[in-house]
């Protein structure tokens, strides 16, 4: 009678069971009717590589403090289509299908509008962990296939490429560790204000952007970018416009030094630690922005 | 089980029996008390169970409306905007907007779901003409970048009613309002009805500052802001004094509504409505309480405010010395910036505003000079300039002569040389006066040519 009761007492609580989670609202990740649009993403990013896109708005992938607008649907396949060519295809192709689906970031995020920044600059790209990259202003973005191209509007495709570039190579270097040389090119002239410093001035110092300034870590990776997205003709372009000395006392044939020095470190890790052509990607890279945008 | 205890010494069939039902009367207070915690709730439901319940009834709402949903939204700059949404039960919306003539034109399809935010919410998840009122380009609305014309797109319910929908921004705060649209609703947008009411918006393209309307025998002559979406009578009345009077404004489906209904002496104006825009001579016509009425460029003020360029210039003496300032440069012919100021820039700065600063401490000329700043060190920078002396015409224009360069040479082509020549228009300027501190400066010659100054 008692054991009897006692399962009374057991069924009877047992009805409001609150960890009961079946109905947790969105559990599971958020659902819509699927279109078009989300079955080519599906098809040509997700099944090939396990890379999501996320294109509808989410504000807790973003900065809560921006004002910020999702894209226009109307953008979301010319853009992952131009990420497709001038970065993945690129790399499976050097580097093979195995080793990009190993490391490539597994999500983009986009956003319609410009990132503002308190001093009126915007931002074009962000990332996070090896994992997520965002990329911004996607309302206006417009390739030389689409209608109204007009030259002016190459800098937002070429800076999408310039921040997938950067960022897949932080990945890389956090995988398989840069050469200790490399940081010892421009030692002592890292620097927290390259805010202040211009590209030109940078370039003077041995550094092929301001931000490269900023660590040797960013350095790296900033190197990668620049010479993959401007090719090999564009790297010595900008190499040898050097002139003058710097306002920190560097000649302009000690930059170029560091320059093609820094240069030749990347060619060698990429060979080294990744057994890739750097130069061969290279030039599939910059043929690819080539077609993009010229 | 101290109750028990006690009688436990003398065991009968009696004792057993009563023994046995305080056993029951235990347990069941046992039963009783551990499930009377799951009774306390002050909802029956799990909040899981009443947040789907509540999207579903939310969304069903939504699509049940077979024309639609008329929405009105009023953005954190003021302005108020009607919408159009039709929402399928696919997470698709379709809406036309009253915010330019495109967006009243063609239905633009995008996404939409709900979703258990802090409160159920309604997203609008992709670009839609929602978005044009939000989006941080100013460029896009109008608004400063960043913030654009301070309009929110993901919106929490606040009431539900059989017809309509009250919803508030989760950003900005900006009120949302649904109502449920008629078949007659939906067709005016359909059939372009908006759209001739957003001729309107054409209103400064006409190529003269001043935009003059006669209406019951007054010319009135208009200032028409689309951004804020108010409108600026100007008049002259029975004594020849100069009157003003401004007001909001937003558009219904046949024309445009007054915030405040404007007085006009015999009869009340509560709006106009909206004719025709004709692109050919720059005129727009209008309907003022059913009678035609023409909005026309002209080519002088209706009464000059004699007074108002010394009174411009001695402002800015009288205040601590120092300048008026305008960010646009000379609109002509109707068109913002036409010689492209905001394209200046140097090597390491860029074009901020343009200035007039009468008297310059320590010197006996005016100045005007366009200034830089130089983003690395967050300062303006004066390259170049030109001297000038102000002549002030009995007729109440100002007529500007070069006296010559200063600070450094001052280019001779480029946006910069063509606001010099524009400046020394040998007819001069009229000033008139739009806010305690703020002018316009229109050519005198053909009031084709403006620029505004603020201090």
């Amino acid at each position: 009678m008692l054991f009897l009761l006692g399962l009374i007492v057991l069924g009877s609580c047992k009805k409001e069971d609150p960890l009961n989670v079946d109905n947790v609202s969105d559990l599971g990740g958020d659902t819509w009717v699927k279109t078009s649009l989300d079955q080519w993403l599906y098809d040509t990013l997700v099944v090939p590589y396990n890379i999501a896109t996320k294109y509808k708005w989410d504000q807790f992938e973003l900065e809560l403090n921006k004002d910020l607008v999702p894209p226009d649907e109307a953008k979301v396949i010319p853009v992952m289509s131009s990420v497709k060519r001038v970065w993945i295809d690129p790399y499976v192709l050097q580097g093979g299908e195995v080793f990009f689906k190993k490391y490539c970031p597994k999500l983009f995020v986009l956003v319609g509008s410009a990132s503002w920044n308190l001093d009126g600059s915007i931002t074009l790209g962000t990332a996070e962990g090896g994992r997520k990259i965002v990329l911004y202003e996607l309302n206006d973005f417009r390739n030389k296939t689409m209608p109204g191209y007009v030259p002016a509007d190459s800098a937002i495709p070429k800076q999408m490429c310039h921040v997938i570039h950067h960022e897949f190579g932080h990945i890389l270097d956090q995988n398989i560790r840069r050469p200790v040389a490399f940081d010892e090119v421009c030692k002592g002239l890292y620097t927290a204000d390259w805010i202040n410093t211009t590209d030109y001035a940078a370039h003077q110092d041995g550094f092929i952007t301001a931000y490269a300034e900023s660590s040797p870590f960013e350095d790296f990776v900033e190197q990668i970018s620049i010479m993959l997205i401007e090719g090999k003709s564009g790297f010595d372009n900008i190499v040898n416009s050097i002139t003058g000395t710097s306002i920190r006392g560097t000649t302009a044939d000690q930059a170029k030094a560091r320059l093609r020095q820094k240069e030749s470190l990347v060619v060698d890790y990429y060979k080294t630690a990744w057994n890739i052509d750097f130069y061969s990607l290279q030039t599939r890279v910059r043929t690819a922005i080539v077609n993009e945008i010229y | 089980m101290r109750y028990i205890n006690q009688h436990n010494s003398r065991m009968n069939p009696k004792d057993f029996y009563s023994k046995l039902i305080s056993v029951f009367v235990f347990f069941s207070v046992l039963v009783f008390s551990s499930c009377k915690k799951e009774n306390t709730r002050v909802f029956d439901q799990s909040p899981d169970t009443r947040i789907n319940d509540a999207l579903t009834q939310y969304g069903s709402a939504l699509t049940s409306s077979a024309a639609g949903w008329n929405a009105t939204i009023k953005t954190g700059t003021g302005g108020i905007y009607h919408f159009h949404f039709r929402f399928n039960e696919s997470n698709r919306v379709f809406m036309y907007a009253d915010i330019n003539l495109e967006t009243a034109t063609t239905a633009k399809e995008s996404s939409y779901r709900l979703k258990a935010l802090q409160t159920p919410a309604l997203i609008f998840d992709t670009y839609s003409y929602l978005h044009i009122l939000a989006d941080p380009n100013g460029s896009v609305n109008g608004g400063a970048n960043g913030q654009g014309l301070i309009s929110d797109f993901e919106f929490a319910f606040d009431s539900l009613a059989a017809d309509s929908i009250l919803l508030t921004g989760r950003v900005n705060g900006t009120k949302l309002k649904l109502i449920k649209a008629t078949q007659q609703d939906f067709d005016a947008w359909q059939n372009g009805a908006w759209a001739t009411v957003l001729a309107f918006e054409n209103i400064n393209k006409i190529q003269n500052y001043f935009k003059r309307v006669n209406i019951g025998g007054v010319n009135y002559d208009l200032k028409v802001d689309p951004v804020a979406r108010t409108i600026l009578f100007t008049w002259v009345d029975g004594n020849g004094n100069l009157q003003q009077f401004v007001t909001a404004y937003n558009y219904n489906s046949s024309g445009v509504v007054f915030d405040t209904p404007f007085n006009a002496g015999s009869q009340t104006i509560n709006g106009f409505e909206v004719v025709s825009w004709n692109a050919g001579n720059f005129t727009l016509n209008i309907k003022v309480n059913g009678t035609p009425a023409t909005i026309a460029g002209a080519t002088q003020p209706l009464k000059v405010d004699l007074g108002a360029p010394q009174r411009w210039r001695q402002y800015a003496i009288n205040n601590g010395g120092l300048y008026w300032i305008s960010v646009n440069g000379f609109t002509i012919n109707g068109v913002e910036d036409a010689f492209g100021i905001k394209t200046l820039k140097t090597d390491s700065s860029q074009y901020f505003y343009l200035l007039y600063w009468p008297v310059p401490s320590g010197q006996t000329f005016d100045a005007l000079a366009p200034t830089f700043l130089i983003p690395s060190q967050n300062a303006l920078d004066l390259i170049y300039g030109i001297a000038v002396t102000p002549t002030f015409s009995p007729d109440g224009r100002a007529v500007f002569s070069y006296l010559s360069d200063v600070v450094g040479p001052y280019p001779s082509t480029g946006p910069a040389a063509l606001t010099r020549t524009q400046l020394l228009l040998p007819q001069g300027y009229y000033f008139i006066q739009t806010g305690p501190t703020t002018y316009d400066m229109v050519s005198a010659l053909d009031a084709r040519a403006w620029i505004s100054w603020q201090f």
